[in-house]
């Protein structure tokens, strides 16, 4: 007799032990996420028959833009606002780095006593509660208009969120490198140097090649509020009913975001 | 030369050292062997100041010990693989140097990077200097680790079973070069183990630890089966 014409011993699965409590707690949350729903349906005026309507009235906007102005007056002035586009987002980011890194450390549990863990985490968090748009409007008031004001403005947000992506990094490396240098009588600093960050460099610069990706896209809404770039080409085309221009702009930026993001994703590859 | 004198360690309410007391030698390796949980692991981190103590003393040469009197092997060996061999070693100097001279590798003095160099000769990798940490076997990474920790220039080094990761070949090297090191260089080795075997081979002293206590101290080739065994020894002459 072969091994598979053996008669085969089976066991019968015991009942998963009954857990009410659990079920309960399930239960509410369900409903709680179902509410959450219903609540913001009616608060944010979602109708599916308004949007039927407005069809419309879309299908118009979008007809008036085909077929694009691809001539060299509008191309060129495009191209070269999709370039400071670009140079914002890249200013936006590589600026935010030193502030992000000290203040990522400082809000990396266990580098800092616990009140300036605290008041950084703080610091942190305003920065990324503020929108770039918000700080934007600030600077354009204080510095007038111009891709200035919006590398102002990624600088600030980017602080806030950056530092918390890497502060979260850090925390996740594994601790033992550390541990070896701080028994060796290495102080803070020189544990951060020699430990955590060159342990941690990979994700760190992964999380900024996809901050700059985001950079990008956020300095393009930027130009709508004055901050330059082909943002405000956009907005200006806009204003004068110049639909074909404003195809032929976003046309452009499709190519930027498109080359950024692949450009991101290449080097977040290598590295991982 | 290290003397830990009725070390008591609590974790939270739970008791797990009971006033140990155990001395090593200059020039000597002290193997100290038990069963898991026994409390071994945690003697050495209080020796090495990792973990707080509820009462004892550490004391180097019959002083407290200094901040860098003591260096520690780990068992998971801690080396930061994305940097270079000769890096890892030279950061076993950092507690000496000033921040302008160690924030980050290129500031080590020369000075220092010869010192690193004569410590990874010392155990016998000098020509991997230059070689990402992670590049090297497990044997090799332990015996870097060794160099960093000479390079702190410590009195006394400890070892935290710092061959429960590698192969027998690897362990009989590292346990070999701890031992010479112990002789050469005058220092005072403790090296918690889990092997007898190497430990009967290598050591000068056994030291067994049993419930948090010292149960044998003596010669690398006693009996040390009762160390393991299920039922304390210890327990049952105090019953009987």
């Amino acid at each position: 007799m072969t091994v598979l014409q053996q008669e085969v011993r089976k066991l019968t699965v015991p009942p998963k032990p009954r857990q009410p409590k659990r079920k309960i707690i399930s239960l509410v949350i369900t409903a709680v996420v179902v509410a959450a729903h219903v609540f913001a349906w009616n608060t944010t005026g979602m109708s599916v028959t308004a949007f039927a309507e407005g069809w419309q009235g879309m299908v118009d906007f979008i007809g008036e833009a085909f077929p694009p102005n691809l001539s060299w007056e509008v191309l060129k002035p495009s191209l070269e606002g999709a370039r400071t586009t670009l140079w914002i987002g890249l200013l936006g980011t590589t600026l935010s780095v030193p502030a992000s890194l000290v203040l990522a450390l400082l809000a990396t549990r266990g580098m800092a006593p616990g009140y300036v863990y605290q008041s950084a985490r703080s610091v942190l968090s305003f920065l990324r509660a503020v929108p770039e748009i918000v700080f934007a409007l600030v600077f354009v008031t204080a510095v007038g208009l111009g891709p200035f004001p919006g590398v102002l403005a990624l600088v600030c947000h980017n602080v806030g969120v950056m530092g918390k992506l890497w502060a979260e990094s850090i925390e996740d490396v594994d601790p033992g490198p550390a541990t070896a240098l701080r028994s060796a009588g290495a102080g803070r600093i020189q544990v951060a140097s020699h430990a955590l960050l060159p342990m941690v460099t990979p994700q760190m610069t992964g999380l900024l090649m996809y901050r700059f990706d985001v950079n990008v896209r956020s300095s393009l809404v930027l130009g709508l509020v004055g901050a330059g770039g082909i943002g405000f080409l956009i907005n200006q085309s806009i204003r004068t009913f110049k639909f074909d221009e404003m195809l032929t702009h976003i046309i452009v930026v499709l190519v930027l975001i498109i080359a950024v993001d692949r450009l991101s994703a290449l080097v977040r590859a290598r590295l991982s | 030369m290290l003397a830990l004198t009725g070390i008591k360690v609590h974790y939270g309410a739970q008791q797990v050292l009971y006033g140990v007391d155990v001395t090593v030698g200059r020039g000597e390796l002290l193997a100290v062997l038990g069963a898991n949980g026994c409390g071994k692991s945690t003697l050495l981190r209080a020796a090495a100041g990792l973990q707080p103590m509820t009462a004892g003393e550490v004391l180097v040469g019959g002083e407290p010990a200094g901040r860098l009197d003591i260096a520690v092997i780990f068992q998971h060996i801690h080396l930061v693989r994305r940097r270079s061999v000769l890096d890892n070693v030279c950061a076993g100097a950092l507690g000496r140097l000033p921040l302008h001279k160690s924030l980050v590798p290129a500031l080590f003095p020369a000075e220092v990077k010869e010192e690193a160099m004569a410590c990874l000769d010392r155990v016998g990798l000098a020509d991997r200097a230059h070689d990402k940490a992670g590049s090297l076997s497990g044997g090799q990474q332990q015996r870097v680790a060794v160099a960093r920790a000479l390079c702190q220039r410590p009195k006394v080094l400890l070892a935290d079973e710092p061959v429960s990761a590698l192969d027998p070949a690897a362990s009989e090297q590292v346990l070999a070069l701890l031992a010479e090191l112990a002789h050469d260089e005058d220092m005072a080795v403790l090296a918690v183990l889990h092997q007898p075997a190497l430990a009967s081979r290598h050591a000068d002293r056994v030291v067994g630890m049993r419930d948090g206590q010292v149960a044998l101290d003596g010669a690398p080739d006693q009996p040390v089966d009762h160390l393991y065994s299920p039922i304390n020894p210890l327990s049952v002459e105090t019953v009987s």
